[in-house]
């Protein structure tokens, strides 16, 4: 148990540190036309995914390379689709997918969600923050979410993480705000 | 298969829809449809529940037979539903955004019927939304007779062709990219 709480301060210790760092130095873009960008995308489900992966259907891909797609557990939809979008790429697929675990599973009692949710958040942290640390390559330069609920464990580990989001974009003239660009159909 | 003119195509998807299947198989939605010059309806039901006694022929994937003097074609899952789109001259659907966008975009008439039995009714949003812009007719299960004739006679917009190269300049100018045209 000692050893639980002590893990827990030399991570929360650590976290604290990361999130000074990133105050300290906030992220300014700035890439050249012959750079690469590191491109993550959050593949939140059957709809979700679709409009994302539709979204991505332009991309350019030796810009925006490599790609980390990020599934939730058991949802194969997504994977598989994300691997489809790949293959129909003109270069050869550079790409990886990593699950995280769901943060409640559907008819999961609620008493035991505080269990599931925080391995859920864990594993978001590993993905944004230790796993970045360790193998020193990037989590992502770019991150793209398109809702729904699950990726929200992925945002609180990113808002640990990183000074939030860069640019809102919303589909409805209607919806557009200070924050929130509209720049058309997207999809 | 016998080709006929004018096909409505009726599709609730994956979903579970009944309150849609009931009424597109209605007296009063039938005859709307044959009043408008329909021939034959195709109904794409999902995982909803189909009446009994309608004395279809049972085939091997489908049944069909003759309801109130329309041909209908009765499907739990068809193969390909772009081929259905393609051959409709009016799609009723419930009001999933992916297939929305996929009728719009082959330039189809279009009913949308939000599932108002579905969280939030977030369909009833999109439809009445897109119904405002004039892409499509939005309309309730109970209107659905009305919109019928709303949908043949409507001049509509037509919906936008997707750009793939405008999410990836929002890329570009968000990382900083100096994007040489």
């Amino acid at each position: 148990m000692n050893t639980l709480i002590t893990a827990c301060f030399a991570i929360l210790f650590l976290v604290i540190l990361r999130v000074i760092f990133v105050i300290r130095h906030p992220p300014t873009p700035r890439f050249s036309p012959g750079q690469t960008c590191h491109l993550t995308v959050f593949l939140g489900s059957g709809g979700h995914t679709s409009e994302m992966l539709q979204m991505l259907r332009g991309l350019d891909v030796e810009r925006y390379e490599p790609r980390t797609y990020v599934v939730s557990e058991g949802d194969q939809f997504s994977a598989v689709k994300a691997a489809e979008l790949e293959s129909s790429f003109p270069f050869s697929p550079k790409f990886e997918v990593f699950t995280i675990p769901r943060a409640r599973k559907v008819l999961q009692p609620l008493k035991t969600v505080p269990m599931t949710a925080i391995v859920s958040l864990y594993a978001c942290m590993w993905l944004v923050t230790f796993k970045p640390l360790l193998k020193r390559q990037s989590f992502g330069d770019l991150l793209l979410l398109n809702g729904p609920g699950t990726c929200v464990p992925l945002f609180i580990a990113i808002f640990i993480n990183r000074a939030l989001v860069g640019r809102f974009l919303v589909q409805w003239p209607a919806l557009a705000s200070k924050k929130a660009d509209y720049a058309g159909w997207l999809i | 298969m016998s080709r006929h003119k004018n096909i409505v195509f009726v599709t609730v998807g994956s979903t579970r829809f009944d309150a849609l299947v009931d009424k597109v198989i209605s007296e009063e939605v039938i005859l709307s449809l044959k009043s408008k010059g329909f021939e034959k309806m195709v109904i794409q039901t999902g995982h909803s529940n189909v009446p009994s006694g309608l004395g279809l022929k049972e085939n091997e994937d489908m049944s069909q037979g003759n309801i109130f003097g329309l041909l209908i074609e009765v499907w739990p899952f068809r193969p390909s539903l772009k081929e259905m789109y393609e051959d409709a001259e009016l799609v009723i659907g419930h009001a999933g955004s992916g297939t929305i966008i996929e009728v719009l975009r082959l330039g189809k008439r279009m009913i949308a019927v939000p599932n108002e039995t579905l969280l939030h009714n977030h369909q009833a949003e999109l439809a009445e939304a897109l119904d405002a812009v004039g892409y499509l007719v939005s309309s309730s299960v109970r209107d659905l007779a009305v919109a019928i004739g709303q949908a043949t006679s409507k001049k509509f917009e037509r919906f936008p062709e997707y750009d793939a190269s405008k999410f990836n300049g929002i890329l570009d100018e968000e990382m900083g990219f100096n994007v040489a045209a």
